[in-house]
C-alpha cells in the first residue's frame, strides 16, 4: 500500500468504528431498531473494496461489512437513514432493518434476511459481466455461520466450473450469533475448501488491513483477467455481540475478546501505520460525522402508510 | 393476436417457439436448467436452442435448483433476462428461498430501486405414471407469494404467448406447464411474435348453467365434461384461467354473475388449494345462487405410480362431470336460496300501513314493539341462507337512523326512523338478506305512521296486516 492508501484505509476503518459506535448506542437507548455491529470486521471490507473500482465493480455484502460500503461511497448520512428505518434510505428505503445494503448507483446488490442467499446472486452478478463483457468484477463476502449453508456450496461450484470473474471473502469469527466453530464445521479455517472447487484460497489475517488489501487486489486481478474465482478466509474477532438483540455474555467470556482487542483490533494496528497524529486527527473528524448523520438521519421523516403497498409490482 | 399465419403445434413445441424468437430478438435471453443444452430438456422444451445460440446462452447447470434459482436471480439484477428451467416441479421447492423470499420481494423491498425480471419455467402434473415426485402440482405454495406472478397455460397458443408475456414481464414470473399438455395438446398456433396478456382468464367455452375454473390439463378434462352435459342439456360455461397470479377477477365475476353456479377444478389438493380462494373471491362477492363445489386431488401426501391408484385421485371428465351435476341439481335462491347481494326490483313486495300513537322519544319503546311483532310473526324475522330460509329466536334490529348512523347491515330486520328529519310516511326498502322492515315517519301530536315492507317469497301479504298491528298493540300498550 502507498501511504495515500493507508491514509484512506484508516480514514474508512475510523469511520465505520465511530457510525457503529453510536449506532450500537442508539439502539441500546431504544432510539432506533436494530443494530449490527462490525467492530473487528473493518479491514476485511477496507482491504477487499479499496482493491475494487467503485462504480464499475460489484458487491454482495456481508452484513458486517459497512466499511466496505464507505469507502465505495456511501455516506454517513445513508448509513444512519438505513439505521433508522426512513424511506429516504437508499439501502432499503425504510422497509428492511440495518445491514440489509443495497445500492444501484454504487454497484451493491440489495441484500435479504436469510443468510447467505446472496452468494448466488453474487454468483449470477458475475455471470452477466461476463456475458456482457464489460470486464467488472463482483466480491461477495458473507461469515463463516453462512458458509455452512449449501447455497455457499452451490454457488462456489458454478463460479469455479464458469470461471466467472468474482471473489468470495468469507468473514471468520469463529462464532454464529451464539454457537462456537467447532458446532459449525470441524476444521480449524474455510480456505481448504477452495481446492475441493478447483479455485484457489487464500487465508488472511482480516485484522490487518494491508494483508487483506494483498490478498483482495490478487484474487480481484485473477478475476478480471478471466482467471476465475478466488476464495479469501480472513480471520477475525466479533469484537460486540452479534446483533442488539443479542447477550453474549450468555456464551461467550467477554475477557477473551477485550483481550483481543487490545492488540488485535484492526484500527490500533492501522494507526501504526499512519502515526497517530493523523489517526486521532480522522478520529475526531469520523465522530463529528457520526454525530452529524446521526442527528441529521433521526430528524427525517417516517414512512406514509398510503406508499406501503407501492412497488410489489412494476 | 396479429395477422400472421397460424399452424397446429404441440405445447411443447410452442414454448419451444417462444423461447427461441425471444432469444433472437433480444441478446439478453438466456435460457439455463438441468439438461437444457445438448440434450434439448427431458421434455425437449429447448430442442435446438443449445445448437443455435450457443454454450454461452443455453447453459447446462448443476444438479442443484438452489443455485439455479439463485443465479437467476443475480442475472436478472444484473440487467439480463434469464429463464430458468427446473426439470420437474416436484424439485422446484429448494429453490423457494430464491423465489419466493427474493425474487418477490427484490422489487417492493427497495422501493422500486431493484427489480427481477426472470422467467422460471417448470412441469407440474399427473397423469402419466411419474409417482410421488413427478407429479405434483406445486401451483398454490407459489400463488400465495405477493411480487410473484404465476401463469399456466392450457393451450399451445397460450403457452407461447404467455411464455413471450412472461419473458418481456418487468417481474418475476413462475411458468407452470402441464406435462401432459406438451404432447398431448396439439393447437392453431401464429408463427410470428405476440404476447398474451399476464392476468387475463379466457372463456373457453360459454354456458349459462354454470361456471368451471380451470387450468392446464385440468381444463381440457372440464370441456370434455362439458360436451357430455351439453347433451344431457346442462350448459356450462368453462373459464381457462391461463394465470392464477394475479387472478383475473373481473373475467372469473362476470361469468359467475351470470350463472350463479361456481365449481372449481385442479389436479393439486383440496386443502387451502388455489379453490379455496375462488370460492372465498365468489362468496366474498356473493354472486352464487347455491354452494360451490371442488374438484381436486384428496389430500394425500404423493400421487402413487400404480395406474389405478393415481386415475382413481386425479380428476377427470368423468368426476368433473359427476360434480356439475350434482351442482346444476341444486336449487336456486329465487327457490328459496341465497338471496342477491343488492336491491332487487325483481324481488316481489308486499307494505301495509298503520297510524300509531307514539311519545317523541320513542326509539327503544319501538325496538322492543317490534320484538313483539316478532313473537306474533316470526317469518318476518328471518334470512336468507344457501340452505333456504333461517328462522331466528334471537330478534337482532338493524336500526337506521339516517345517514350520520346508517344500519350495520348484521341484523334480522330493519328499523328505519330519522325522527324529526323524515318524512311522514314512505314505504321501506327490505334489506338484502331480510324478509321484513319496518319504517317510523315523523311524529305530530303524538302520533305516527308506520309502515312495513316485507319479501314476498317469505312473508304472507295478509300477515303484513297482524305484524303492523301487534307492533301498534305493544308500541300503545308500552307507553
Amino acid at each position: 500500500m502507498t501511504q495515500a492508501e493507508r491514509e484512506r484505509a484508516y480514514g474508512a476503518l475510523s469511520l465505520a468504528r465511530a457510525l457503529d459506535e453510536r449506532m450500537w448506542r442508539l439502539a441500546r437507548a431504544g432510539r432506533a431498531h436494530f443494530a449490527v455491529p462490525c467492530s473487528g470486521h473493518e479491514a476485511i471490507g477496507v482491504g477487499y473494496a479499496l482493491a475494487m473500482r467503485p462504480g464499475v465493480d460489484w458487491l454482495s455484502p456481508h452484513y458486517r461489512d459497512l466499511a466496505a460500503l464507505l469507502v465505495l461511497g456511501m455516506e454517513p448520512r445513508d448509513v444512519m437513514l438505513c439505521f433508522f428505518s426512513r424511506p429516504a434510505d437508499p439501502n432499503a428505503r425504510g422497509r428492511q432493518p440495518y445491514a440489509h445494503f443495497g445500492s444501484r448507483e454504487l454497484h451493491v446488490l440489495s441484500q435479504q434476511g436469510p443468510q447467505p442467499n446472496h452468494c448466488s446472486h453474487g454468483v449470477g452478478c458475475a455471470w452477466g459481466s461476463k456475458l456482457l463483457g464489460d470486464g467488472s468484477v463482483s466480491v461477495i463476502a458473507f461469515g463463516d455461520g453462512g458458509a455452512q449453508k449449501g447455497e455457499v456450496h452451490e454457488s462456489m461450484n458454478v463460479a469455479a466450473i464458469h470461471r466467472l470473474p468474482c471473489v468470495f471473502v468469507v468473514h471468520r469469527n469463529g462464532w454464529t450469533q451464539s454457537v462456537k466453530r467447532s458446532d459449525q464445521y470441524a476444521t480449524e479455517m474455510l480456505v481448504a475448501r477452495a481446492a475441493g472447487y478447483g479455485m484457489p484460497g487464500i487465508a488472511v489475517d482480516g485484522m490487518d488491513v494491508e494483508a487483506m488489501y494483498a490478498a483482495a487486489t490478487q484474487a480481484v486481478e485473477r478475476a478480471r483477467a478471466g482467471d476465475g474465482p478466488t476464495l479469501i478466509d480472513a480471520a477475525c474477532v466479533r469484537f460486540m455481540p452479534n446483533t442488539s438483540n443479542d447477550d453474549d455474555s450468555r456464551y461467550r467470556d467477554r475477557a477473551e475478546v477485550d483481550a483481543v482487542r487490545v492488540k488485535g483490533d484492526p484500527l490500533v494496528r492501522a494507526r501504526a501505520l499512519v502515526g497517530a497524529d493523523f489517526a486521532a486527527r480522522v478520529d475526531a473528524e469520523s465522530a463529528a460525522q457520526a454525530d452529524d448523520a446521526a442527528e441529521w438521519a433521526e430528524a427525517q421523516p417516517l414512512g406514509d402508510p398510503a406508499t406501503v403497498a407501492d412497488h410489489a409490482y412494476a | 393476436m396479429p395477422n400472421t399465419v397460424s399452424r397446429e403445434l404441440s405445447v411443447v413445441e410452442a414454448v419451444r417457439e417462444a423461447l427461441a424468437q425471444e432469444m433472437a430478438r433480444d441478446e439478453r435471453v438466456l435460457v439455463l436448467g438441468e439438461d437444457v443444452g445438448k440434450l434439448g430438456g427431458v421434455f425437449r422444451a429447448t430442442e435446438g436452442l443449445y445448437e443455435r445460440f450457443g454454450p454461452q446462452r443455453v447453459i447446462d447447470m448443476p444438479m442443484a435448483e438452489t443455485v439455479i434459482a439463485g443465479v437467476t436471480v443475480g442475472l436478472a439484477m444484473r440487467g439480463m433476462r434469464p429463464v430458468a428451467e427446473i426439470q420437474f416441479a416436484d424439485f422446484i421447492h429448494a429453490a423457494m428461498d430464491h423465489l419466493v423470499g427474493e425474487a418477490a420481494k427484490i422489487r417492493w423491498r427497495t422501493g422500486g430501486d431493484w427489480s427481477c425480471p426472470m422467467v422460471l419455467r417448470t412441469a407440474y402434473g399427473g397423469g402419466f405414471r411419474g409417482g410421488p415426485y413427478h407429479s405434483q402440482s406445486v401451483e398454490a405454495f407459489y400463488a400465495h407469494a405477493p411480487g410473484l406472478k404465476v401463469v399456466a397455460p392450457s393451450t399451445p397458443a397460450d403457452a407461447k404467448g404467455l411464455l413471450v408475456a412472461a419473458i418481456r414481464d418487468p417481474d418475476p414470473v413462475l411458468v407452470l406447464e402441464h406435462k401432459r399438455t406438451y404432447r398431448a395438446i396439439r393447437g392453431p398456433v401464429p408463427e410470428g411474435e405476440y404476447v398474451v396478456p399476464i392476468g387475463r382468464a379466457a372463456v373457453a367455452r360459454a354456458g349459462a348453467d354454470a361456471t368451471v375454473l380451470a387450468y392446464g390439463m385440468m381444463l381440457h378434462e372440464s370441456l370434455a365434461a362439458a360436451d357430455v352435459l351439453a347433451q344431457e342439456g346442462i350448459d356450462v360455461e368453462v373459464i381457462d384461467l391461463r394465470t392464477l397470479a394475479p387472478l383475473d377477477r373481473e373475467t372469473i365475476l362476470t361469468s359467475l354473475a351470470k350463472t350463479r353456479r361456481l365449481c372449481v377444478v385442479h389436479e393439486d389438493t383440496l386443502t387451502m388449494g388455489l379453490g379455496a380462494e375462488l370460492c372465498a373471491l365468489a362468496a366474498e362477492a356473493g354472486v352464487l345462487d347455491v354452494p360451490p363445489v371442488r374438484v381436486a386431488m384428496p389430500d394425500i401426501p404423493g400421487i402413487p405410480v400404480d395406474e389405478v391408484l393415481e386415475d382413481a385421485l386425479l380428476p377427470n371428465r368423468a368426476t368433473i362431470g359427476d360434480a356439475l351435476a350434482r351442482l346444476v341439481a341444486r336449487p336456486r335462491s329465487h327457490a328459496g336460496g341465497a338471496a342477491p347481494a343488492a336491491y332487487d326490483p325483481g324481488i316481489p313486495q308486499a307494505s301495509s300501513i298503520v297510524e300509531v300513537a307514539l311519545p317523541v322519544e320513542h326509539t327503544r319503546l319501538a325496538v322492543d314493539a317490534l320484538a313483539a311483532a316478532v313473537r306474533a310473526v316470526p317469518q318476518c324475522n328471518a334470512t336468507f341462507a344457501w340452505t333456504g330460509l333461517v328462522a331466528h329466536d334471537e330478534v337482532r334490529v338493524d336500526l337506521d337512523l339516517g345517514a350520520t348512523s346508517p344500519a350495520s347491515g348484521r341484523g334480522t330486520i330493519t328499523l328505519v326512523d330519522y325522527g324529526p328529519a323524515g318524512s311522514d310516511l314512505a314505504i321501506p326498502f327490505v334489506r338484502p338478506g331480510q324478509t321484513a322492515a319496518l319504517r317510523i315517519g315523523a311524529v305530530h301530536d303524538g302520533r305516527a305512521y308506520a309502515a312495513c315492507a316485507v319479501d314476498h317469497r317469505a312473508v304472507d301479504g295478509a300477515d303484513v296486516g297482524r305484524f303492523l298491528a301487534a307492533f301498534k298493540t305493544a308500541v300503545e300498550d308500552g307507553r
